[in-house]
């Protein structure tokens, strides 16, 4: 598989229209979770409405962030973990090879985080000769593939159980099933013998709670808990705004975030982390470590109309609802992060003139807002990231996207602020568009530059008389005695 | 006590912020230092709960458990939850390996239920989780973890208890406690559980507000390790498809002794 990366947004979309096993896998997926989120906002007992207090306990965690960590990465200290503030993806995962090097650990076994893929800490690993296990089923799929996940819940949702069999065929030497529990069951044998030998586990972490000094990691297929108590280091990597004040506001987000995730009421595990095993318990990791990253979030926090994204929980519930998603899949946004969510964050992370493809992409159209369990502007977001494309921005270093579009509108702006002029240029116009073919009434192609939007669509001729001018006629006609 | 790294970011989180280091928070209390109204209320409702509220809340647990595929099993005694389990042990075949064992968690209502007579009718082989000595030298904690380590990874079914079960979602929480290792409820291919009526609750924010402000609950606060537990592992990741057993147990079954 080529590398990906947001500049190779258009190409990979029109990759992922053109896959009849992605556009199958993604309508399913889709009508499933989306349909599913939905019905179960509408039954939690204080309604839809929850969300906005989420959003609300959200905005006050950020508010509070310096706070929040400092109280977290105490209580975490207090009880025996070791707290790492890392300021780029390079030192998180340098310290995550320092620990692996000094406790001489030859295979990690990762519980499934976006983080991790965030800062490349599998390629890193493995150039330093420590082998990466993926143990989430999905992710366990795309890495034996040499792939990238195309969803932050389910990773390999752009594979069929026939790609599955073919790929578990060959890289495990399983004898060949298409049926997904015997392949699950081929995943489970293997993947125990990792569990059970490797030296280090690592995962994400979907909140923490600063009142309790916790870490909480939810999933339902438990390789999660068993990387985290089994090898001998836990390690884990938490963006530095995934974090609440208490324990009272932390239930209403995790609520939010199961059903916001996978339209469920609560996962099948969640594990509540606060230190290493204890003297006296036979079980559970010696060391535990919190990475804690920045990675350009603080630049984004800096930015009163960007920080609302640092609200996001990551459940992918916007992905489930997007119009865009639902057709290019996931692997043309290029990152760690797909859909709405990797629209606004990918072009915060890594560069909006790199990702500018990603929020010009998006539709406007506002359904992951409605489906956002934090009820995150999202639409609003990719209307400011499209205004810092259309002006330029020296903070984030901003050229304008396009000169010819900022004339272009500059021109357009005049003319509609000067009538006559406007109605001059209309009547030229409505002479001009005669020479452009037709089909039916509507006109089929135009002339570049205007050549993109006929590419899928017709579009509507502009009409004989303006409506000014049918309404000066239908005012003469009924005036007329 | 901080370390260079933490004030370097958190000094760029405050200058993003403007803010200066602020414990003392504006608007809604960032902390608090005393139940909130609906917490006292559910504190209250937890205290009052009556033999029949035990019963519904059973009854809700139930409901909630089966789309999970969690079997409850209701028991009058502890005698009646023992002679289950062994039943249960004769049927299902291990996993892993062609030998039966069996690994139970050293706790007061495990040990009464005395497991042992009849899984020894059976000639099943029972493993017991002992506390370690906390100040064992390191040659004789490696040898203790090892000996569980090899103990639960032999065992096809793990039986534990739970601190409380949350009706609402058929969820058991249990905390971390020497001799209760935790991988008894996750390395082996079946899971079974016992509680008491009792130890039913409602929902989350019942089992918070105990752990927030109830002394029964608070002096051991979350520990160092709390699981959720919501029925057996599940997967959708090939083609949307539910299938149990991804790396958890495959099955969990929760009997509780409801006394009568």
């Amino acid at each position: 598989m080529p590398d990906i990366s947001p500049e190779t947004y258009v190409k990979v979309a029109k990759k992922g229209i053109a896959n009849p096993v992605l556009q199958k896998a993604l309508a399913g997926l889709q009508d499933r979770f989306g349909r599913g989120t939905a019905e179960a906002y509408r039954r939690l007992p204080e309604g839809p409405e929850l969300r906005f207090k989420a959003h609300d306990i959200r905005e006050k965690a950020i508010a509070h962030l310096d706070a929040l960590l400092e109280i977290l990465a105490a209580k975490i200290r207090a009880n025996g973990g070791v707290v790492y503030f890392a300021q780029t993806a390079k030192e998180a995962v340098n310290y995550c090879i320092t620990v692996a090097r000094q406790n001489n650990v030859h295979r990690v076994v990762k519980g499934k985080s976006m983080v991790t893929e965030e800062i490349g800490l599998n390629p890193a690993l493995q150039a330093a000769g420590i082998e990466p296990v993926e143990t989430d089923l999905g992710e366990y799929i795309i890495q034996l593939a040499g792939e990238k996940p195309s969803h932050i819940i389910a990773p390999a949702v752009h594979k069929n159980r026939h790609d599955i069999a073919d790929l578990f065929v060959k890289k495990t030497g399983i004898r060949r099933t298409t049926d997904p529990s015997e392949l699950t069951q081929a995943a489970r044998k293997a993947l125990r013998e990792k569990f059970l030998s490797a030296d280090m586990g690592t995962s994400g972490v979907n909140i923490a709670c600063a009142e309790t000094g916790h870490i909480t990691t939810v999933s339902n297929e438990g390789n999660i808990r068993m990387a985290t108590t089994l090898p001998r280091i836990h390690i884990a990597f938490m963006g530095m705004e995934r974090i609440v004040a208490r324990l009272d506001e932390y239930e209403i987000l995790l609520r939010l975030l199961c059903r916001g995730a996978a339209a469920q009421t609560m996962a099948t595990y969640v594990s509540y982390i606060s230190g290493p095993r204890r003297p006296g318990e036979s079980d559970g990791p010696d060391e535990f470590h919190l990475v804690i990253l920045d990675n350009g979030r603080s630049r984004i926090l800096a930015d009163p109309q960007f920080k609302e994204i640092l609200y996001c929980i990551r459940c992918a519930a916007c992905l489930n609802v997007c119009p865009v998603y639902g057709k290019i899949g996931g692997h043309a946004y290029g990152f760690a992060y797909s859909g709405p969510v990797g629209a606004v964050v990918t072009p915060l992370l890594t560069g909006i003139n790199r990702a500018k493809d990603l929020c010009l992409g998006e539709t406007l159209c506002g359904a992951c807002m409605d489906a956002c369990p934090v009820a995150i502007d999202l639409p609003r977001l990719l209307l400011a990231l499209r205004e810092k494309l259309a002006y330029g921005d020296e903070n984030w270093q901003v050229k304008p996207a396009s000169r010819m579009e900022g004339l272009a509108y500059k021109a357009w702006s005049y003319l509609i602020g000067h009538r006559y002029i406007y109605e001059r240029f209309l009547k030229m116009a409505g002479v001009g568009q005669k020479l452009f073919p037709r089909s039916g009434t509507m006109i089929r192609r135009l002339p570049p530059p205007l050549a993109g939007w006929t590419q899928s669509r017709n579009f509507q001729p502009l009409a004989k008389e303006t409506f000014i001018e049918g309404w000066r006629n239908k005012k003469a006609i009924s005036n007329t005695p | 006590m901080s370390t260079p790294d933490q004030e370097y970011f958190l000094r760029r989180i405050r200058r993003a912020l403007n803010s200066k280091p602020d414990f003392s928070h504006h608007g809604s209390p960032l902390f608090a230092h005393a139940p909130s109204p609906e917490e006292l209320q559910i504190l209250d409702n937890h205290r009052r709960r009556t033999a029949a509220d035990r019963n519904a809340l059973l009854s809700q647990l139930m409901e909630a458990a089966l789309p999970i595929h969690l079997c409850v099993i209701p028991v009058p005694d502890l005698i009646a939850a023992a002679t289950a389990i062994a039943t249960l042990a004769e049927a299902k075949k291990p996993e892993w390996s062609a030998v039966k064992n069996i690994i139970v968690w050293r706790h007061p209502l495990i040990d009464l239920m005395e497991l042992k007579a009849p899984l020894n009718r059976l000639k099943i082989p029972l493993h017991r989780t002992e506390p370690m000595d906390p100040a064992a030298d390191p040659t004789q904690d490696r040898i203790e973890r090892e000996h569980l380590r090899s103990a639960v990874t032999a065992s096809y079914i793990g039986v534990t208890s739970a601190d409380l079960c949350m009706a609402d979602t058929a969820t058991l929480v249990l905390r971390n406690r020497p001799g209760q290792p935790r991988s008894v409820a996750l390395v082996p291919s079946i899971h079974i559980a016992v509680i008491t009526l009792d130890q039913i609750i409602s929902d989350m924010k019942e089992l918070f507000a105990l752990l927030r402000w109830d002394d029964r609950f608070r002096s051991e606060g979350l520990s160092n390790y709390m699981a959720f537990i919501s029925g057996p592992s599940k997967t959708a990741d090939i083609e949307a498809t539910m299938v149990h057993g991804a790396h958890g147990p495959r099955e969990v079954y929760l009997y509780v002794v409801s006394g009568k």
